[in-house]
């Protein structure tokens, strides 16, 4: 099969910032990708370099095979949903999605309806006389959605496509937008700054740092098995351990990483620590353990006797379940 | 206990300075109907519609003047339509060094005063040997019509969603294709509402006109020669008030444009 997008060694500096420095990528076809990483990492100018609004200062970039590095954004197979939707204002819903149908010279009558068609798959029929000023924030992203789809691009980027929207809606476009694209059978790459977004949607995710990819993989891969600290505290939700405490602990003198569901409470151990804090979750009870200077988290599944704050408690855990890991 | 009423002598002050500012343009209208014509009289002994006749059909030294106004007003206001926007669009669109010293040159002719414009650009046709026209007028006009256009078209630019240009390259549009299909109908009220504005600022523009019509007389300078002679006066008010019409509707207008203009501007937030 071969790669939607290819980057092979790219860079992207700005003087002396490095955006994006040496990155190797490859995204297949059909998967849905996610680049996670804080403001500043260098994952939207990967997408930006994918869309063609940024040219690499270095290194080669093909979409299925073809190198587009000469190629500008208006010639690629690829479409974006920008992160504030950029609707055409002057423009009602109909004419902004068929807009790329229309400066590719399809008839009126032909591409009004190859909108409204659009406009059914993301559930806006009906709303096609509306201007995007009359439209609540989250079906103005549909209407983003559904007019970058109606030109059957081979990749759908998607630039941080949730962060308007509040709570509940994100997680309802989550679902929607994963089954739109189970159902296309398209390739999605979508930026995130938000870990659980990126954990629950994305097959396949890059992690960037600092203009590097930190770590590329599955969000099992990821979340089981952090490769740096970097990505462990990114992650946020394994215990990051650092090299004494690990050892204490019974491993090599490494950074590790260990997740709560892993970690046990006992009465006595090599490690103990106080209990700082407590949290319900319903499932059952998070306990945060202050070990020195390390803050562990455990859980203790619902049922189990869950110990006081400022109780003093030791640590267990499945040796299986440590994971060690570079500093970086 | 404060009290969200305005006190009676603001009140007074107020009505006052508006009374101050607004009276005379009343007495402008008031004149062009009194029946006496060699001073301004108060009150006016009596009232006709004499004048407006006159000048329709007794007085043929008014037309000249006034085409010439209007056609240099029309000329300066298409080249500071073209001008302005293309200044605007590269201001928005590119970032170099100088951007906001040269930002500042493009403001410049609107805040020097009349005099200094009017005088160097005399001074420059004079040692170019240019003889003055219509076009040296024009030209003087053009200075401060193209800040107006610009002004106008870069703060809409700075209103519309930077991404619309992009999402519509993204789209597979061709710059040609954005141009008319995304950036003119965004700019075209604030465009319109500039271009009203720099025709009424010509219009009656007279310090840069005095030093660059030469022989020439627009209807502003016609007034002003007009009013030193002591003979059928109220002729000339009775063109004062085709200059205000000619003036005040389309600054009206363009204010109503630029109005309208954030609500479709506005939805990028």
């Amino acid at each position: 099969m071969t790669a939607a997008v290819e980057f092979q060694n790219v860079s992207r500096h700005f003087g002396t910032v490095k955006a994006v420095d040496g990155v190797d990528l490859t995204i297949a076809e059909g998967s849905f990708f996610a680049m996670l990483g804080p403001s500043g990492s260098g994952k939207t100018t990967c997408l930006r370099l994918i869309s063609g609004f940024e040219k690499p200062t270095g290194g080669a970039i093909r979409i299925f095979g073809e190198d587009v590095s000469s190629v500008p954004p208006h010639l690629r197979n690829v479409n974006t949903v920008f992160q504030d939707y950029a609707l055409f204002p002057h423009m009602n819903v109909r004419d902004n999605v068929a807009y790329g149908l229309m400066v590719k010279g399809m008839g009126r009558a032909q591409r009004h309806a190859k909108a409204e068609e659009m406009l059914a798959l993301v559930k806006l029929d009906g709303y096609g006389d509306r201007k995007p000023a009359q439209l609540s924030g989250g079906q103005r992203q549909r209407v983003a959605l559904a007019r970058a789809l109606v030109n059957e691009p081979r990749v759908l980027l998607l630039d941080e496509p949730l962060g308007a929207l509040d709570l509940k809606l994100r997680e309802a476009m989550q679902d929607e937008l994963k089954a739109l694209q189970h159902k296309l059978g398209l390739t999605f790459v979508f930026v995130t700054h938000d870990q659980h977004e990126a954990l629950s949607m994305a097959d396949h995710l890059a992690v960037f740092n600092e203009g590097k990819i930190a770590q590329i993989g599955t969000p099992q891969d990821i979340y089981d098995r952090p490769a740096t600290r970097f990505v462990a505290d990114f992650v946020g939700s394994s215990n990051v351990l650092p090299p004494e405490l690990t050892r204490a602990l019974g491993g090599p003198a490494q950074w590790a990483s260990l997740r709560p569901e892993a970690t046990r409470l006992a009465t006595s151990g090599p490690v103990t620590g106080t209990v700082t804090a407590l949290r319900y979750l319903g499932s059952g009870t998070r306990v945060v353990i202050r070990a020195g200077e390390t803050e562990i988290a455990a859980l203790v599944p619902a049922g189990q006797p869950v110990p006081a704050e400022g109780a003093t408690t030791a640590i267990a855990f499945d040796p299986q379940a440590l994971h060690l890991m570079g500093a970086a | 206990m404060h009290s969200d009423r305005p006190s009676l002598l603001l009140k007074i002050t107020a009505i006052g300075g508006l009374l101050f500012l607004h009276l005379p343009i009343l007495f402008i209208f008031l004149y062009a109907f009194t029946t006496e014509e060699r001073t301004y009289q108060f009150p006016p002994p009596g009232l006709t519609l004499k004048w407006f006749s006159v000048a329709w059909f007794d007085r043929p030294d008014i037309w000249p003047p006034l085409y010439l106004s209007l056609k240099v007003a029309a000329i300066a206001t298409v080249l500071a339509m073209i001008l302005g926007t293309l200044a605007a669009a590269a201001m928005s669109r590119a970032r170099f060094f100088g951007r906001d010293q040269l930002s500042l040159l493009i403001i410049l002719p609107i805040a020097l005063p009349g005099v200094i414009t009017g005088m160097s650009l005399r001074s420059a046709f004079g040692i170019m040997d240019i003889p003055f026209s219509t076009w040296t007028i024009v030209l003087g006009h053009a200075t401060f019509c193209i800040v107006i256009v610009y002004n106008n078209a870069v703060a809409r630019m700075r209103r519309l969603s930077g991404g619309i240009m992009e999402a519509s390259a993204d789209l597979g549009a061709n710059a040609f294709q954005t141009f008319r299909y995304v950036l003119l109908p965004n700019l075209g009220s604030a465009l319109l509402a500039g271009g009203m504005l720099a025709f009424a600022l010509s219009f009656d523009e007279v310090i840069v006109t005095t030093f660059t019509a030469g022989q020439q007389s627009t209807l502003p300078i016609w007034m002003l020669n007009e009013l030193v002679r002591p003979r059928q006066r109220p002729v000339t008010n009775v063109v004062a008030i085709v200059v205000f019409a000619a003036t005040f509707v389309p600054i009206l207008i363009a204010y109503y444009l630029t109005r309208g203009g954030s609500e479709t501007a506005g939805m990028g937030k």
